[in-house]
């Protein structure tokens, strides 16, 4: 049988979904998420769950409440763990913040994050609902392409879907082959670097065509998506409360001592941080200067990456800075996951599918996930 | 100095709808504790919300009900803070974009005429409920009412009396009712209401200190506390008896006073933000259109139509015309029998009566309009008694039915059996001589008597002309 | 941002942070608020703003009543109930 395992963002019934917070310690859901309908019912395999960082908005996992997990002082992430078994065919991965893309460019795997709105969200733990996309994580493009095709899909209880047809043919078809290819001229290191040149020098040696940009203006997007998500996670997380389930301390008389150190002794720092950050962007004060902002951003993003394909096909462009990071990395900034989704975060606040294939990232226009998967199976020389 | 008070309103009413706003839950109200509770009405996460078309409808509705504009882009936001009947710490609601604004609503009171100025009609979602448990000193969470859809209808600040506010509320409470966009219950809390009041030297253009206070749910609440509330302000204005602040106030009907809340609503900023799960609604033509057309006629307009058109008198049009059901039971009725000052009799008195009885509103008549109609052409026509046919009509409250099948089945159709009649009569006579002589002294009611067992011996299935007739004449021969 | 801001943020979000975490925070707000530059250097006056990325309009469900579980079921997990309701200490109007 098929294997699959799901990150801890997608909600199951037989087992108990923590979104690495000890807020949700031993949370059971009574409904599976519909990616675990769908998976189940074509054919494969529930295997179990991978540990994410607290609601998923770190590195690459070293936020979850049960501890970092390191390898000679090198942060590793669970789904990658969990591929290392040969009988699992994917992860499926909540991306929030570019956490499994920055996951499968360091392991030499494959991630899809399809177009916003082909695969459903119902059932996964809410942090930043505008952009967050249910992906695939793989060993290889075949795998990711059969599992995102088992699991995109309309679905009538998320209201901001797609109809079926559509996440049908962008997971499965490739109307338009990848010819064009912008790079995105950013910062990162020697090794990222040299994994970058090898694709470009993969394209050129496939026939397709290559141009290197300037993109200035995608360098707001990591501003402008740190804006929307912390405030969208500030209010989707102000449901943790100690009262319905979940996490309750055991220190209190009062509603409000009760509501704050609940929250206050099960959250980690990371996420405080982004929920007063959130809190602020929201406020009476800066609403219009900072969230509203961000919201006409994302569109100057949105129309910015329009005129982008319409003279390209796809962008390349990192994932990340670097080949791993370090429990050091950490530890000096504890708030670099939100400076390394300046690589994720143009997709993540525009909903465009990416895939991250050989270490680094592909970008198209919507619906095109089939396209990118196609180039990306150039790139990493897997037969079709 | 004179003063004069400076009243907005803000009114919330729960929508008709069968299920909840974002979720299908059940809306009904009195259910047992957290029954219609679902994973997205008691904050579980997971869930994403899906607008219940019958809500938007009914919020359409209401605005152009209250002559408002309609925006054909409306969106829904979210609101934030903490309180443990909110069980997402969140309420969803609509700021930027609201389904309806700028409309009118026309009052009348003692003074005359007056339009009231509506500022926006948002669709939301109601709250749960608490109840405080002395025993154990903790306060018990419901979350039944979560999520049931509201409109919160905002009034600019045109209401200047006590008198005006009552007239305004009862004039949305028929309006909605009318449109069937909710029951409007004060009692039940599905009408409620939050005073903004002011108060300022007359004629001035400034206004005073405003306060709110919420969740009113009662006229006579209403007044008591507007009064209070006016004569406070003025006292602290003139006298310098204390000194006016912005605050919210709550009302204490059994000490009749109001006094600052230290609460929730105060607690500071909402971060209103638009909600990224919902997207925009368009209505597009065929949508309104739709609801326009399927709006009801005025009260004022229907009574006016069943005065002229049908010849009803006032007292009994003004009657029909104060309920939805009752019009649309008369409109049925009429269509079938043609005959409206009987189905204005049946309705006003005989299904009036039984709604008493049965401890019912107008508005909760059930009664099948063409059935009433059919029920009246077989008394008018001679096929049954009064009597039965008010034997039918109680019947038909309790379910739809054909009045003529029912009143064969049940024996109900009035005889012409001369035979029979003769026979029971001459029975009756025969065992009260005493009745007899009496009537032939001229004791009217002696007839009364022999009449009611005769009827009684028919079974009803008879007309009372014919045996009133050869009653008289038999006694006569004897 | 300053620490009587922050203080106020904590209690409205109902989190409390230590004095290492306060600082900490500081500067990343800080850090934030000096790439607001980024931002604002892009002349966004005459830009409609973009809630939602994907162009999908009007998505309504029928009036339809479904119940999907128990009161049971859904009080499982809750730290505290008492005769179906959920249990919180006493709330002063």
């Amino acid at each position: 049988m098929k294997k699959i395992v799901l990150d801890d963002m997608m909600l199951t019934k037989a087992l108990p979904t923590t979104a690495g917070s000890r807020m949700l310690e031993g949370y059971m859901s009574l409904f599976d998420a519909e990616v675990v309908e769908r998976l189940t019912a074509a054919g494969y395999e529930m295997a179990g769950k991978a540990q994410v960082g607290e609601f998923a908005i770190d590195l690459v996992g070293e936020t979850a409440y049960t501890g970092t997990l390191t390898e000679n002082g090198k942060l590793t992430a669970a789904s990658a763990k969990a591929l290392e078994n040969d009988t699992v065919k994917g992860v499926i991965s909540l991306d929030v913040n570019g956490a499994p893309r920055r996951i499968a460019a360091q392991n030499g795997l494959v991630f899809v994050k399809p177009t916003y709105g082909t695969v459903s969200r119902y059932g996964t733990v809410p942090v930043a609902c505008s952009g967050e996309t249910v992906g695939v994580l793989a060993r290889n493009i075949a795998d990711c392409r059969e599992v995102l095709s088992a699991m995109a899909g309309h679905d009538d209880k998320d209201g901001t879907m797609h109809a079926d047809a559509l996440c049908k043919k962008a997971a499965d078809g490739c109307e338009k082959p990848v010819k064009k290819v912008a790079v995105i001229k950013m910062e990162a290191d020697a090794d990222i670097t040299a994994e970058l040149e090898a694709a470009k020098a993969e394209m050129v040696a496939n026939g397709i065509e290559i141009t290197e940009i300037e993109a200035d203006v995608l360098s707001a997007a990591k501003t402008a998506w740190n804006i929307l998500m912390c405030a969208e996670l500030c209010n989707n997380v102000s449901r943790y409360d100690g009262i319905k389930f979940g996490y309750r301390t055991q220190n209190y008389t009062t509603i409000d001592e009760l509501y704050t150190n609940s929250r206050t002794e099960s959250f980690g720092a990371l996420l405080k941080t982004a929920i007063l950050f959130g809190s602020d962007v929201l406020s009476t004060k800066n609403y219009m200067a900072k969230y509203d902002k961000a919201l006409r951003i994302r569109r100057v993003l949105a129309e910015a990456f329009g005129k982008l394909f319409a003279d390209f096909d796809a962008v390349l462009m990192p994932a990340c800075s670097k080949p791993a990071y370090t429990e050091t990395d950490v530890k000096e900034n504890p708030y670099i996951a939100f400076e390394e989704n300046r690589y994720t975060a143009p997709a993540s606040i525009t909903g465009l599918p990416a895939v991250v294939a050989g270490g680094v990232q592909l970008v198209g226009p919507a619906f095109s996930e089939g396209a990118l998967l196609d180039l990306a199976a150039l790139l990493v020389k897997e037969g079709k | 100095m004179k003063f004069e008070t400076v009243i907005g309103l803000e009114v919330h009413v729960e929508l008709a709808t069968k299920s909840k706003i974002f979720c299908s839950c059940s809306a009904k109200f009195g259910a047992e504790q957290n029954d219609h509770v679902c994973p997205a009405c008691c904050g579980m996460p997971g869930m994403l919300p899906i607008v219940n078309k019958n809500v938007v409808n009914l919020g359409m509705t209401a605005g152009m009900m209250l002559n408002c504009h309609i925006n054909r882009t409306t969106t829904f936001d979210k609101k934030s803070y903490y309180y443990p009947d909110l069980p997402c710490s969140y309420q969803t609601t609509q700021w930027f974009a609201p389904v309806a604004v700028n409309g009118l609503v026309d009052i009348e009171t003692s003074k005359g005429k007056k339009s009231i100025r509506i500022k926006q009609i948002h669709m939301e979602e109601d709250a749960g409920k608490l109840v405080h448990d002395d025993w154990t000193n903790t306060s018990l969470v419901d979350f039944n009412r979560t999520s049931v859809p509201l409109i919160e209808i905002v009034s600019q600040p045109d209401l200047s009396s006590a008198e005006e506010v009552v007239a305004y509320l009862e004039r949305l409470r028929s309006l909605l009712r009318f449109a069937k966009v909710s029951d409007c219950r004060m009692e039940q809390g599905s009408m409620r209401c939050d005073v903004n009041l002011s108060v300022r030297p007359e004629g001035s253009d400034q206004l005073g200190v405003r306060t709110e206070m919420k969740n009113m749910n009662s006229l006579s609440a209403i007044v008591r506390a507007i009064e209070y509330e006016t004569a406070r302000h003025i006292d602290a204005i003139e006298n310098g008896t204390e000194e006016l602040v912005q605050e919210t106030r709550r009302w204490d009907d059994v000490k009749g006073k109001s006094f600052a809340m230290r609460n929730k609503e105060t607690a500071g900023d909402y971060r209103y933000f638009p909600d990224p799960n919902i997207m925009p609604v368009v209505i597009d033509d065929t949508w309104y259109d739709g609801i326009k057309n399927s709006l009801p006629e005025f009260p004022e307009v229907k009574k006016a139509r069943y005065m002229s058109e049908f010849g009803l008198g006032e007292y009994d049009a003004d009657i029909l015309t104060g309920s939805r059901a009752l019009c649309d039971c008369f409109e049925g009725a009429v269509a079938e029998c043609g005959n409206a000052k009987e189905a204005a009799n049946w309705l006003i008195s005989d299904c009036m009566n039984l709604l008493n009885k049965n401890q019912q509103t107008a508005d909760q008549l059930t009664v099948n309009g063409t059935s009433l109609g059919k029920l009246i052409k077989l008394v008018t026509d001679g096929t049954i008694g009064r009597g039965n046919a008010k034997k039918i009509l109680i019947a038909m409250f309790e379910k739809d039915l054909d009045p003529a099948k029912y009143a064969e089945e049940n024996g109900l159709i009035l005889s012409n059996d001369t035979g029979l009649i003769d026979k029971v009569i001459k029975e009756a006579i025969a065992a009260d001589p005493k009745a007899v002589a009496d009537f032939k002294g001229g004791k009217e009611k002696a007839l009364m008597a022999l009449f009611g067992k005769c009827m009684k011996q028919l079974k009803g299935n008879c007309d009372p002309q014919v045996l009133r007739t050869m009653l008289i004449d038999e006694i006569n021969k004897a | 941002m300053d620490q009587t801001t922050l203080q106020s943020l904590e209690k409205l979000n109902q989190l409390r942070l230590t004095d290492a975490e306060k600082e900490a925070v500081l500067a990343f707000f800080a850090r934030q608020d000096k790439e607001m530059a980024v931002l604002d250097a892009i002349d966004t006056e005459r830009v409609e703003r973009m809630v939602h990325v994907m162009p999908i309009l009007t998505v309504v469900r029928e009036d339809v009543e479904k119940k999907l579980f128990t009161r049971d079921e859904l009080q499982k997990g809750a730290p505290e109930t008492m005769d179906g309701y959920w249990q919180v200490p006493r709330l002063v109007e």
